[in-house]
Formats: C-alpha cells, structure tokens, sequence
C-alpha cells in the first residue's frame, strides 16, 4: 500500500516562495488576506558574524496518527488508504478544532467572505463553493493523475522531493529510513509524513 | 529539531470559548445539583425550575456563543444528527453537542409537570396556551410519572457536559497546558463549585427563606469543600508546569505572572470566598449579603479561569 510522504531539504531551499505561489493558484486559496497551505518562515539564526538565514517550508504534515482528524465532530478531516489527509468542505462547520489540535499550524479558514472574493479573483474557474477549514491536500487531484505536488513541481531548489514510504526503492523512504530526514515533533504521537533534512549541522 | 523553537500563544479559541465553556460547565451542573436535590434532598418545585430553565438558557447561550463563530452555520446539522457518535466517537465536541441537546429536552420534561402547577408559567401568554395542550397535558402526566427516569436521563447528560468542557480541551495534543488529565477534573469540581454558588445567589435573593435553611447549608459546605479542592488542585497545575515541557512553563509563567489570574481569580475568585463560606459554614452570618457576595466572586472566577486558560494555551513551533 502507498504511503505518501515528503521530505524538504533545508539545505537547499533558497526561500523564493515559488511554492506558495504554485499551490495558492493550484488550490485557489485566499491570499488576498495573507492565508496559504504552505508557507516559508525566514528566519535568522545564531550571532554576530556566525549567522544562519534559514528557510523553512511548513505545511500539513498528513500525519499517520492526525489530531486534525480526532477532534473533528462532523467527520469533515479523513485519511484516504494512502496517507493523505483530506477535508469534506460540505461536512466543515469550521469550528476550528483542528486548528486548534494541529502541532504544525497547518489550517486555515476560508470564510463566507473568503469565497466572495475568491469568485472575482480567480473568476469563473473558482471551485469553492462553501467556507470551512482549509489545508495542504499534498495536491492530491495531481497525484491521482500521476503528477508531484504543485509546490514539488515548482521548487527551484529541489527541496521538496515527493514520494511513497513505502517503497524501499524511493528516494523518500531512503532519506528517511537512513535518519537523515527527520519528522518534527514526533514526540506528541501524530506520526507526521512530512520529513526535513538538517541545514544546522556542522560542516568541514 | 534544534535550538529554533519558537512559542507561539494560540488565537483560534478565544474568550467566545472561554463563555462557551463556562456557561455549559454552570448550566449544565446547576440543572444536574437541583434535579438531585429534588430527587434525594429536599423536595423544592420552585428550586427545580430554576435549575432546569438557568441550566437550558445557559446551555442555549454558550451554544449560541460556538455557533456565532462557526465558518459555516448550515454544516452544524451534521453535529446535531446522534449518528455522529457512531462515525465520530472519538471527537469530544461531538459528544458534547449531544450530551448538551439530550440534557435540555430530559431537562425540559422533568420541569414540565411542575411548570403545570406554577403560577409563574400558568400565566405566562402563549407559555400558558402550550401547556394547557392535550398533547402536552398527556407528556407532563407521563413525565410525573417516571419522574425519577426523566430526572436521571437529565442528570446523566449533564454530567457528561460537565467533564466534556475539560475533555475538550484536554483532547488536544499541541497545548501541553491542556492536555493533561488534571484539566477536566478542575474544570468539573469549577463547575459544581459556580453552580452552588448561583444557586446561593438565587435561594438568598428570592427569599431568605427558613424552611430552604438546610439546602442553604448544604451547598454552602459543598461549595467550601469544592472550592478547598480546587485549589488543592490549581497547586498541583502549578507544579506540574514548572518543570517538563517548555511550553507548559511558558503557559504557567503567563497565568501566575497575571494580577488578573492571581488576584482576580484564586484571590478573589477563590481564597477571599472561601473563608467567607467557612465562616458562614463555622459560624453563621448575620444576613444573607456575605454569602451572595462570595457567590457572585466565585461565579466572576470561574469565568477568569477557563479566559485564562484558553489565551496561555501555548505551542512550541520548530520554525
């Protein structure tokens, strides 16, 4: 069975935030109020002339074990068989459980007025139809067509790379079967299937 | 992953929860301490419906409170459907939509045949039209009769929207304020504790009775008792943040660094009414003012507790 992860290689990405542009027009999500599936935090890390500008790609991690889900009342947040954590738009009453159960700050709301806005900016295409709480899909539509992920397909550094747990043979499960990419906050027991691999190790 | 957390202060339930949260621990424990009084103690018609319309409209306040703030309030028919429990057993808030539903209409119809013979809702326009129906003069002869079941029914989904409010909360993971254990006992013994407190305020200020002098006392005691528990285990909540888990000390240096949290709550909301009501309980008062004052403080505090509560709920963020 397919497990869908994937891995992001701090060491790579370059923070041009390529990736939510492609996802925001892939998804049609409301950026006009700043709100996105994948966002890149930039952050400066250590002192004085020993600095580290640091990229950091976040998004839903599709946790084995999701809070999301667990705390949902109506049954709006499901697993599909491989891994991949959905949202029901008709079943959300956007109580914001989830957010709130979420480690990884990984919703969003897509308001009543949200999807007004979203009629005239993305036009006749728009495919919203109701408010509720919003996330990553790891583009699922894409990856049932056999595509990667929008933000995969984007990233100017490959350092997102898309791919199934469960083969042995893939380039994900061999980063993450040799410890060398690491799930974050694996201690609170989401068992998440996103994977990052270290830009603060030291070198030389 | 290394030295990058950040702590971050969650902004998704805010003071609207914290009402929620307050109004159905009180409503709901108001209801459950007056049915059981009727029940067991000391018959009081009047008491009965006190407790069973407070505990309805504080319900029907804190839901509405949730409902306002619902992205989409057409998709709360899927929360409403008892199926839910079936497909979603594991959420609370589902739960917790039914326990509050199921306690309003057993509620309802343990009050019904008192509310036939109070003048209060006999005169009352259009009130009194519905309960001179035939189809509800047959329910409220049916309720009369197996009062005790409807009593019980009531109660037992009280109790369940009691310990909901602190199993809600403790049901999430990421907020190591509140996910431990110790949340949906403080917010059960808060609950009973506010709801003796109202109940206090109501049987001293409509009528210092006499003949009410020995439910007066009990839940005076009561409330002492549940008072000196919660801060037997608001001590323990202070320990237990201090060491373990960063964000946990972060959440415990917000709320005992607030005057409001320790002045206002255990200050006032706790300490100060305590020892009103243990002299009340020692000693007696004079009149009644003493007892409302401390009941209104412990009413006042156990709102601070759960707005607390909700804004030093903290995560730790690895970006």
């Amino acid at each position: 069975m397919t497990r869908y992860a994937m891995v992001i290689d701090l060491n790579t990405c370059v923070g041009c935030n390529a990736c939510m542009a492609a996802c925001a027009v892939e998804n049609q999500t409301p950026v006009w109020d700043n709100k996105w599936r994948t966002y890149v935090h930039d952050k400066e890390i250590g002192t004085a002339e020993d600095i580290h500008r640091r990229f950091f790609p976040r998004l839903c991690n599709h946790c084995a074990n999701p809070a999301c889900m667990s705390v949902c009342p109506t049954g709006a947040t499901y697993q599909r068989a491989d891994g991949i954590v959905l949202v029901d738009e008709d079943l959300c009453m956007g109580c914001r459980a989830c957010a709130v159960a979420c480690p990884y700050d990984a919703r969003m709301e897509v308001t009543y007025s949200d999807v007004r806005q979203g009629k005239e900016f993305y036009g006749e295409d728009y495919r919203r139809r109701r408010p509720s709480m919003d996330k990553c899909s790891f583009c699922a539509h894409r990856v049932d067509q056999g595509l990667k992920p929008a933000c995969v397909e984007t990233c100017v550094g490959s350092a997102r790379i898309f791919g199934d747990l469960n083969d042995p043979n893939d380039e994900v499960a061999k980063l993450v079967a040799s410890g060398t990419a690491r799930p974050l906050m694996a201690h609170l027991g989401t068992q998440p299937n996103v994977y990052y691999i270290d830009d603060l190790k030291r070198k030389g | 992953m290394d030295a990058t957390m950040n702590f971050y202060t969650q902004d998704y339930w805010t003071w609207w929860i914290a009402v929620y949260l307050f109004f159905g621990g009180l409503g709901a424990a108001t209801l459950v301490t007056t049915f059981l009084s009727d029940m067991y103690l000391h018959p009081k018609k009047e008491l009965v419906l006190w407790g069973a319309w407070s505990g309805i409209i504080m319900l029907g306040v804190g839901s509405v409170m949730l409902f306002g703030h619902l992205l989409d309030h057409m998709a709360v028919i899927h929360v409403l459907n008892p199926l839910v429990l079936f497909y979603q057993p594991h959420a609370w808030i589902a739960w917790g939509t039914q326990f509050i539903l199921w306690m309003m209409v057993w509620g309802f119809l343990y009050a019904l045949p008192y509310m036939r013979e109070s003048p209060f809702f006999m005169n009352l326009p259009l009130v009194k039209t519905f309960l001179q129906w035939d189809f509800v003069i047959k329910v409220a002869n049916k309720c009369g009769q197996y009062c005790r079941l409807c009593g019980w029914l009531a109660t037992v989904n009280g109790i369940g929207t009691v310990v909901y409010t602190g199993l809600l909360l403790q049901s999430f993971p990421a907020v190591a304020l509140w996910h431990n254990p110790g949340v949906p006992i403080l917010f059960t013994v808060s609950a009973f504790s506010t709801a003796m407190a109202y109940l206090l305020l109501v049987l001293n200020f409509f009528g210092h009775k006499q003949e009410d002098r020995p439910l007066r006392v009990f839940y005076e005691r009561t409330d002492v008792i549940l008072i000196a528990t919660e801060l037997v285990i608001l001590a323990s909540f202070f320990f237990y943040l201090q060491r373990g888990s960063e964000a946990a000390a972060i959440s415990s240096q917000m709320l005992w660094h607030d005057w409001g949290w320790l002045i206002g709550f255990i200050g006032f909301g706790l300490i100060v009414p305590f020892f009103i009501e243990l002299k009340g309980v020692l000693k007696g008062w004079q009149g009644p003012i003493p007892i409302m004052l401390a009941s209104v403080m412990v009413l006042v505090g156990g709102y601070l507790l759960r707005h607390y509560f909700m804004y030093a709920g903290v995560y730790a963020q690895p970006w």
